[in-house]
């Protein structure tokens, strides 16, 4: 069976600077894998590419084994690849259940009228986050009001709205606290139970072990290697990345 | 907080608000912004108040629909009578038929004629252009060369230019040099600096006269030719309008200002308030005053003569 | 329990404290000015308001899409002059409204087009658009002010009586209606308010952003072709500059609905209420004989209370030029 996302020899270069070069990379379905490296390493350059906001300068990428070629992040989205960005992409000062359908919104026929149908939307937005063991009683809450994990939990409804297979996470519990990077990582867990594939970047070693199946490690723009986390500790990883060597 | 700003803004206001039973009188200046409009607008409150009438002074700020706006607000304010300068009776045509029903009296000073209104008090504008011409071929002798600065963009001037092409006509040995148009701009000053300066140079020791169809452009006019030198008395400088500035500069041992005729827009005003008073409050029919649709109020040549002291009006 | 209904409380102050204001500005009157209450005169306040009404909603909706439109007082000149032009020409009646509107919509894309395709702010984009126009108004009209007894099927769109009321107030009524239906119950009304309320979200999330800004400022500029059909047909008159002193009064307007209903951001209803509260300043303050400087004095000093009321929740673009 073909990975559900393949890249191969993936570069990317501004001008003279060479931010990625020659990566290859599998994901099989229902995957966690976590991408770590050094500031500067080309994750979120390597991430962007895949989300469709950044087109490769070489390479090819295969989703289901078909070759694909992204032209927006909304193209990505309807292929069924979501990403959740660093700075989470929310309308803070809108519901709830509008951020989660954003761009997506399901209508209902009125006459000739094609109009917006909220209890739809509300209803299943209870649900998604019902899914992922969230409790957000009122979704006409503003996103503002809400925690930090909270919002993640907005931010991965939005992609089970999107009914995405790849959900891409960029740094998701950067900038949270211990008790909210617990829930979001019980929410990573919880999408994945559902058989969502996730690629998830992050510097947080611990995080990476906790979560993750897989972590590809990269460094100056190149993959060194990949390490299965199941027998690599937090301390193995950090050490990997800064030697840059892989056993 | 701010609610309360509001409230205590209003409240100010109420304080000023004089008692009832006074006769009540709405004033209305198109543009208080505008000189002119200003001082009939001003004028006819002093006078008001001093006959111990509750005046209320609007300023439309040059805006039709607030012009509108403001004729609607004092028929709902119930007054006596509304005074209305330099307003637009055909455009408010509807508000001014809805203060005739509602027996609200409404006089216009330089505004033009309604079905709706008593009369209108205005200058002939005519009568002003001549008085100006005439004056100017005096001081020349009736013979010589003449510049001339117009504004075609006003009723006023407009008509001033025309009666002066008319004196022109009859009295040939004086000849128009030279004659520039201003342009209707906000930098209307910096126009007639630029095209009389070129005038000035270009006729050099022909000019024996200059005329102007407002002051303002006098005042520019004038002071381009200090700037270049010339003494009071070297050349006659004439125009129309007549404020404080104007007689200023007719006093001023430096300026070449010469003559100006004054319109005396704050006897209109106060003309406007005792027309009210013995239509309004004595009752007495509007013919007692004037036949017809307009009232026309004399305008002043106002030279070294007879100018004024400061603060002072000619007549 | 306690602190739960004090938050309460506070939250419905920020919601309804500007709302609660409008009621006090109406009681006050009603109480200092004899004639306030008359039906009579509110009508006329209810008709006065209707310009701004129009004009701030189409400034809202542009608002919505975080751009200003500091044009649409220029284009209702314009569309007023042209209107007024086609009508005292004896055309008939329908092709100058259609004029008038079509005026307003192109000068409002025309904005959009600046915005979204030369990359040109909307402050000083919109302001060009507002000279050109007035450029445009001018050379119609040299100036003068167009004037006549017209069609009275014409003037009706403006003077008209319709089931009591003064048919500005309906025109109003029915602008608003639309409006808050648009953005509350279309899909595009809600992509224009993610549009505004976070751009580079709404841009991840697929929404045409960029034709979304084409379409708020584009509406924007619509509400002044309609307002200057109804200007022009209730006053039977056009000039060059009749509705330059709409710009501020309608903004303010705006700017008070801001701190009501959703505080913070351009809405209709709050905007209703700022108009109503303009207008029954300016009527009340004549009924009591206040002045006019103290007219301009109030206003100035709404304004600066409603934007330092918004301001704490107001981080959009739009006001950071
Ligand atoms: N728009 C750009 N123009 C030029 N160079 C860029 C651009 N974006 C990224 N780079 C360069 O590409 C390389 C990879 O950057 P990238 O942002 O992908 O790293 P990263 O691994 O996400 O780092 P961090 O951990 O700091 O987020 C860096 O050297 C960076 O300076
Ligand atoms: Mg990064």
């Amino acid at each position: 069976m073909a990975a559900l996302l393949s890249l191969r020899a993936i570069g990317k270069s501004y001008g003279a600077v060479v931010a990625l070069s020659a990566i290859d990379l599998d994901i099989d379905a229902g995957d966690v894998v976590g991408l770590c490296g050094d500031n500067g390493a080309g994750k979120s350059t390597l991430i962007r590419i895949i989300s469709g906001a950044l087109p490769p300068s070489a390479g090819e990428m295969r989703l289901d084994g078909r070759p694909v070629a992204f032209a927006s992040p909304a193209a990505a989205l309807e292929s069924g690849v979501a990403t959740i960005y660093q700075d989470l992409a929310l309308a803070p000062r809108l519901a709830v259940y509008q951020n989660i359908f954003m761009g997506a919104e399901h209508l209902r026929r009125f006459g000739f009228l094609r109009l917006l149908d909220k209890r739809r939307m509300r209803a299943e937005s209870a649900h998604f986050l019902a899914r992922l063991n969230v409790d957000l009683p009122d979704v006409d809450r503003p996103v503002s009001d809400l925690s930090g994990g909270q919002r993640q939990a907005v931010a991965i409804c939005r992609a089970l709205r999107w009914n995405a297979r790849l959900v891409v996470m960029d740094e998701p519990t950067a900038a949270l606290g211990v008790r909210e990077t617990r829930q979001v990582l019980d929410l990573i867990r919880e999408l994945h139970a559902q058989g969502v594939t996730i690629l998830i970047v992050s510097h947080n070693m611990d995080d990476l072990v906790a979560v993750t199946n897989r972590v590809v490690l990269l460094k100056n723009g190149r993959k060194i290697g990949e390490c299965r986390t199941a027998a690599a500790t937090a301390d193995d990883l950090a050490h990997m990345i800064a030697s840059g060597v892989v056993p | 907080m701010r609610t309360g700003l509001l409230i205590a803004a209003t409240a100010a206001v109420l304080a000023l608000a004089p008692d009832a039973h006074a006769m009540k009188l709405g004033i209305v200046a198109f543009q208080m912004s505008s000189e002119t409009h200003a001082r009939v607008a001003n004028a006819a409150e002093a006078a008001a108040k001093q006959k111990g009438w509750e005046v209320t002074l609007l300023n439309s700020r040059g805006a039709m629909p607030e012009h509108a706006a403001q004729l609607e607000n004092l028929i709902s304010a119930k007054v006596d009578a509304i005074l209305v300068a330099m307003g637009k009776p055909v455009e408010t045509d509807a508000q001014l038929a809805q203060a005739k029903s509602a027996g609200i009296r409404v006089l216009t000073v330089m505004s033009g004629t309604s079905p709706h209104t008593l009369f209108d008090i205005q200058v002939n504008e005519y009568e002003v252009g001549a008085q100006a011409a005439l004056y100017l071929l005096g001081q020349l002798n009736y013979q010589g060369g003449v510049l001339l600065s117009r504004f075609e963009g006003n009723v006023g001037t407009r008509i001033r230019g025309k009666v002066l092409d008319a004196v022109l006509s009859e009295n040939t040995a004086v000849k128009i040099l030279d004659s520039h148009g201003m342009a209707r701009t906000a930098s209307w000053r910096d126009d007639v600096k630029a095209g009389m300066s070129a005038l000035l140079l270009k006729h050099q020791g022909k000019i024996d006269g200059i005329w102007a169809s407002f002051d303002g452009q006098a005042f520019v006019i004038d002071d381009v030719l200090q700037g270049m030198g010339l003494a009071k008395g070297k050349l006659p400088l004439v125009s129309v309008d007549g404020g404080q500035e104007a007689s200023a500069r007719i006093r001023d041992k430096t300026s070449l200002m010469t003559a100006t005729v004054a319109i005396p827009f704050e006897r209109m005003g106060t003309a406007a308030v005792d027309a009210l008073d013995r239509i309004v409050v004595q009752k007495k029919p509007k013919d007692d005053i004037v036949h017809g649709p307009y009232l026309f109020m004399g305008a002043v040549l106002v030279d070294a003569s007879n100018v004024p002291a400061e603060g002072k009006w000619p007549w | 329990m306690n602190r739960l209904s004090e938050a309460a409380t506070r939250a419905f102050i920020a919601r309804y404290g500007t709302a609660l204001g409008a009621v006090a500005v109406f009681v006050f009157f009603a109480a200092a000015a004899q004639n306030f209450l008359t039906p009579g005169n509110l009508a006329v306040v209810l008709k006065q308001i209707s310009y701004i009404a129009i004009l701030g909603i189409g400034f809202a909706l542009a608002l919505t899409a975080a751009e200003l439109d500091l044009s649409f007082a220029n284009v209702t000149s314009l569309a007023a002059v042209a209107t007024g032009t086609l009508v005292h020409g004896g055309k008939p009646w329908g092709l100058a409204v259609l004029a008038g509107l079509a005026i307003g919509l192109a000068f409002g894309l025309l904005n959009g087009l600046v915005v979204t395709r030369l990359k040109v702010p909307s402050l000083i984009a919109t302001l060009a658009v507002a000279s050109i126009a007035n450029g445009f108004a001018f050379m119609i009209t040299g100036g003068v002010s167009i004037v006549g007894r017209w069609n009275p099927d014409f003037v009706f769109l403006g003077r008209g009586v319709v089931l009591g009321l003064p048919i500005l107030v309906l025109w109003t009524a029915a602008a608003a209606a639309l409006a808050l239906f648009f953005l509350k119950q279309t899909r595009t009304g809600l992509h224009l308010t993610f549009t505004g309320e976070a751009e580079d979200a709404a841009r991840l999330a697929g929404i045409a952003t960029r034709r979304m800004k084409l379409l708020g400022l584009g509406l924007s500029g619509a509400a002044a072709g309609a307002t200057a059909i109804l200007l022009t047909a209730s006053l039977s008159s056009a000039a060059p500059t009749s509705a330059g002193d709409f710009l501020l009064t309608a903004i303010a307007a705006v700017l008070l609905g801001m701190t009501m209903i959703e505080p913070g951001r351009p809405n209709v209803t709050g905007t209703l209420i700022g108009a109503l509260i303009i207008g029954m300043l300016g009527n009340g303050l004549v009924l009591l004989g206040a002045p006019y400087y103290v007219q301009d004095i109030v206003l100035g000093i709404i304004i600066v209370a409603s934007v330092s009321v918004s301001a704490s929740t107001l981080t959009k673009a739009a006001f950071h030029v």
